[in-house]
């Protein structure tokens, strides 16, 4: 008897060697499917670069000024409507055409200075008035161009006013320094390109294992492994795994091939925790996937059931929405998907930098959501395998 | 092309489509219930936003100028902090968005005439949202800042409170709101959301139901009968049109009658346009599923396609006129973004064919443009 012989016996070691085995078996399936292998490229590379583009800022926003008045003042107005957040269309259009463009769209702001606005600046018994008329039907562009076109003219409100009062000795005021912490120069990619990364990753661990899954139930093939030795939590666990190794070697790619070189993104907590838990986290949403596998009988079903999960965890768990503004029943069932935590422990270990102790909440209530939503799954799918 | 054909193969597709209980009931229950969830859901609005304060001052100044901030609806005050150092943590966990920190002497200064300095500390991991808080603290402390003046130039100068404000704040902006004038979120979202779940849910329909053939093998009894590829492709696509238009028409009634968004224009040309984007949307996914030969491929692209066209390039999450370079190019060269522009408008606006027959042509070209290359790329023979 050779030594090897015993260790080959040994059950955790069989089961390990099972499971390995298996896992392996999912490979060369996700690369010789090649549209499926293309996509996994396209998701870690030029999908990021896409997002990173993005901004949700006004820029360029297209004015109309219509300057009555024409006088210094006037033109130093509208000599504030610049870029980045407006650019000046045209000037002094004739109402209805003015008009026109908004509607048509070619232009967001419409801002009129009346004849009177120095004259009643200097007599300064009257309030000068500044007349803006926004395109509100895209809310959150009107939103911005409302919100920084007043700032403009609150501005030079302010200086005219101080220039004013300071002849008449010193006034008081409360002034706002800001500092703004883990992202000073405020760049937007930083944040896009981070929320891309956990959305294609959340997509990809719903709906590959858990169509792998399906499909083998709808070929039969899965019962060929049932009446194998191999137990269902085996089948199930090496589907996720090979998984789990595909997300994270994307994740290297994306982070250290499209993030870092080309958008700077800074990796400033413990590398090492960060794959590790999003390993975790790749688990941990592959059981909602798994979980729908058991209800679905093809993959139409499946599909459809994965849409109605997929897409309302992808834009209401805090990536896109602020969680804080949503109805309280909304945010309680979003507090049941993996991605609410994890976007804390992304960008906290990304970009805030901290260390486990400050995440470790976020970490087992992830953890937790997981096992139930694998055991849910595991218990749905003996039980159907079993009869 | 024979009629007779197309409607027999449309006949068997709507069959099966009906016979898959649980596939049917999700065909149908899917928009619905993304629309009611997203209608609820997606407000770009900035509320409740964790907030702390430091104030070493401890004057009763400096507890009124935070109360400001603690009965704000925007902030969710969570506390005082002792120190700047103390509030650093609240930070790094996402227990405080932002932390404003008054200084020593605010009260002292202020009394005396002169200015103060206050530190406001974001949280800037979540860009947009750190624009918004900044507006709002800017908002509040400018207020606070107007009325401190009025009252010192009304104790000190002895003007009127009227001169007092009239000195402070010399220019003043009147803001009138065209489209959607009392800024009712709910009337950009609940339209747009049209758009949007038509684009999700149509395409995966019709790519299944061609790669479904492919993988069960049903395919061949296509390729071995007399029955054309356009008989064949259409008769796919009516069923799938059809359960698509249907679902669209749900959505509009609901974004009307339940989401209370007004639809001021032609009613006759948005369902026309409608279904030219639902053709559209459904020829995505014919020309996904002969590209591919697995239901998981199918799957997954449509997923990513529709994910990356309506979040990225539609225009609904992400304003068109904010894109630069390459995307704002892309974006043009999606059909969403102008079904969208052309909801936007007849909702709205009240436009109609007048307004958007350029995004109407525009869409008609992808429909045709998307109906052509599907059918080139099918074959009655595998490739292999």
């Amino acid at each position: 008897m050779r030594a090897g012989e015993n260790a080959d016996r040994n059950p955790v070691w069989v089961w390990l060697r099972q499971v390995a085995v298996m896992t392996i078996k999912e490979f060369p399936q996700l690369v010789r499917d090649r549209p499926v292998f293309a996509y996994i490229l396209f998701i870690f590379t030029l999908d990021i670069i896409i997002a990173a583009g993005q901004s949700v800022e006004l820029n360029n926003a297209k004015v109309i000024i219509n300057d009555a008045d024409q006088s210094r003042l006037s033109r130093e107005l509208v000599y504030r409507f610049r870029a980045p957040y407006f650019d000046v269309a045209e000037t002094n259009l004739h109402p209805d055409t003015a008009l026109e463009w908004l509607d048509r769209g070619a232009a967001t702001l419409l801002v009129d200075i009346p004849p009177d606005f120095s004259e009643a600046l200097s007599r300064g018994d009257e309030v000068a008035l500044v007349q803006m008329q926004i395109d509100t039907s895209i809310a959150n562009v009107g939103f911005l161009a409302a919100s920084y076109g007043s700032r403009i003219v609150g501005g030079l409100s302010q200086e005219i006013a101080a220039d004013r009062l300071s002849t008449a000795g010193s006034v008081p005021s409360i002034n706002n320094q800001r500092r703004v912490r883990f992202n000073s120069d405020i760049n937007e990619s930083w944040f896009s390109s981070i929320s891309e990364l956990l959305a294609v990753i959340t997509v990809a661990c719903i709906f590959l294992p858990s169509v792998a899954m399906v499909r083998e139930k709808e070929r039969g093939t899965v019962e060929q492994l049932l009446v194998s030795p191999l137990s269902p939590f085996q089948v199930m666990f090496a589907k996720v795994f090979a998984m789990m190794i595909v997300m994270l070697i994307g994740t290297v790619v994306s982070l250290f091939v499209v993030m870092q070189p080309l958008f700077d993104v800074p990796v400033r907590g413990s590398i090492a925790l960060f794959f590790a838990l999003t390993g975790l986290y790749a688990f941990a949403s592959a059981g909602i996937g798994m979980l729908a596998a058991t209800f679905a009988r093809n993959t139409g079903q499946l599909g459809m059931l994965l849409m109605l999960i997929v897409f309302p965890i992808i834009l209401l768990s805090g990536l896109w929405v602020q969680l804080e503004a949503m109805p309280a029943w909304l945010r309680q069932i979003m507090d049941l998907t993996p991605l609410r935590y994890f976007i804390d422990i992304a960008y906290g270990i990304l970009l805030r930098g901290v260390n486990l102790n400050i995440i470790v909440d976020s970490v087992l209530k992830m953890t937790a959501i997981g096992v139930v939503l694998f055991g849910l799954a595991l218990w749905r799918f003996r039980r159907q395998f079993s009869s | 092309m024979k009629l007779k054909r197309v409607l027999v193969v449309a006949q068997k597709e709507a069959r099966e489509i009906v016979r898959d209980r649980i596939y049917f009931a999700l065909a149908f229950l899917l928009p619905v219930v993304l629309m009611l969830v997203f209608g609820y859901g997606m407000t770009q609005e900035v509320q409740n936003v964790p907030l702390a304060i430091v104030d070493l001052d401890r004057s009763a100044q400096s507890r009124d100028y935070a109360y400001r901030f603690i009965e704000s609806r925007y902030f969710d005050f969570k506390g005082y902090v002792d120190s700047v150092r103390a509030a650093e943590p609240l930070l790094l966990d996402g227990d405080a968005r932002a932390v404003i920190v008054l200084p020593e002497h605010f009260q002292e200064r202020l009394g005396a005439g002169l200015p103060v300095d206050i530190q406001t500390l974001l949280d800037g991991t979540f860009t947009y949202r750190l624009r918004t808080v900044d507006g709002y603290i800017e908002a509040i402390n400018q207020a606070v800042s107007g009325e401190l003046q009025t009252r010192y130039l009304v104790e000190q100068a002895g003007l009127t409170v009227e001169r007092a404000q009239l000195a402070l704040q010399p220019l003043r902006v009147e803001t009138r709101y065209l489209y959607n004038q009392e800024l009712r979120e709910i009337w950009s979202i609940a339209p747009g959301l049209v758009m949007f779940v038509l684009t999700l849910t149509s395409p995966l329909l019709m790519a299944l139901s061609v790669v479904r053939e492919k993988e069960t093998g049903t395919i061949y009894n296509v390729y071995a009968s007399t029955i054309t590829r356009a008989e064949y492709l259409a008769g796919k696509l009516v069923p799938n049109v059809t359960v698509s238009f249907i679902n669209g028409s749900v959505l509009v009634l609901m974004a009307v009658w339940y989401f209370g968004a007004p639809l001021k224009g032609s009613v006759l040309f948005f369902l026309g346009a409608m279904f030219v984007f639902v053709v559209w949307a459904t020829s995505l996914g014919l020309l996904i599923s002969v590209m591919v030969r697995t239901q998981m491929a199918a799957t997954m692209i449509t997923v990513i396609l529709v994910m990356v066209f309506v979040m990225q390039f539609s225009g609904l999450m992400i304003p068109v006129s904010s894109m630069t370079g390459a995307n704002y190019v892309i974006a043009h060269l999606v059909a969403p973004m102008h079904f969208n522009d052309i909801v936007t408008h007849t909702f709205l606006k009240g436009g109609g064919f007048v307004a958007s027959w350029r995004e109407f042509a525009a869409l008609v070209v992808f429909m045709i443009g998307f109906l052509v290359f599907g059918y080139l790329l099918f074959h009655k023979r595998s490739a292999t």
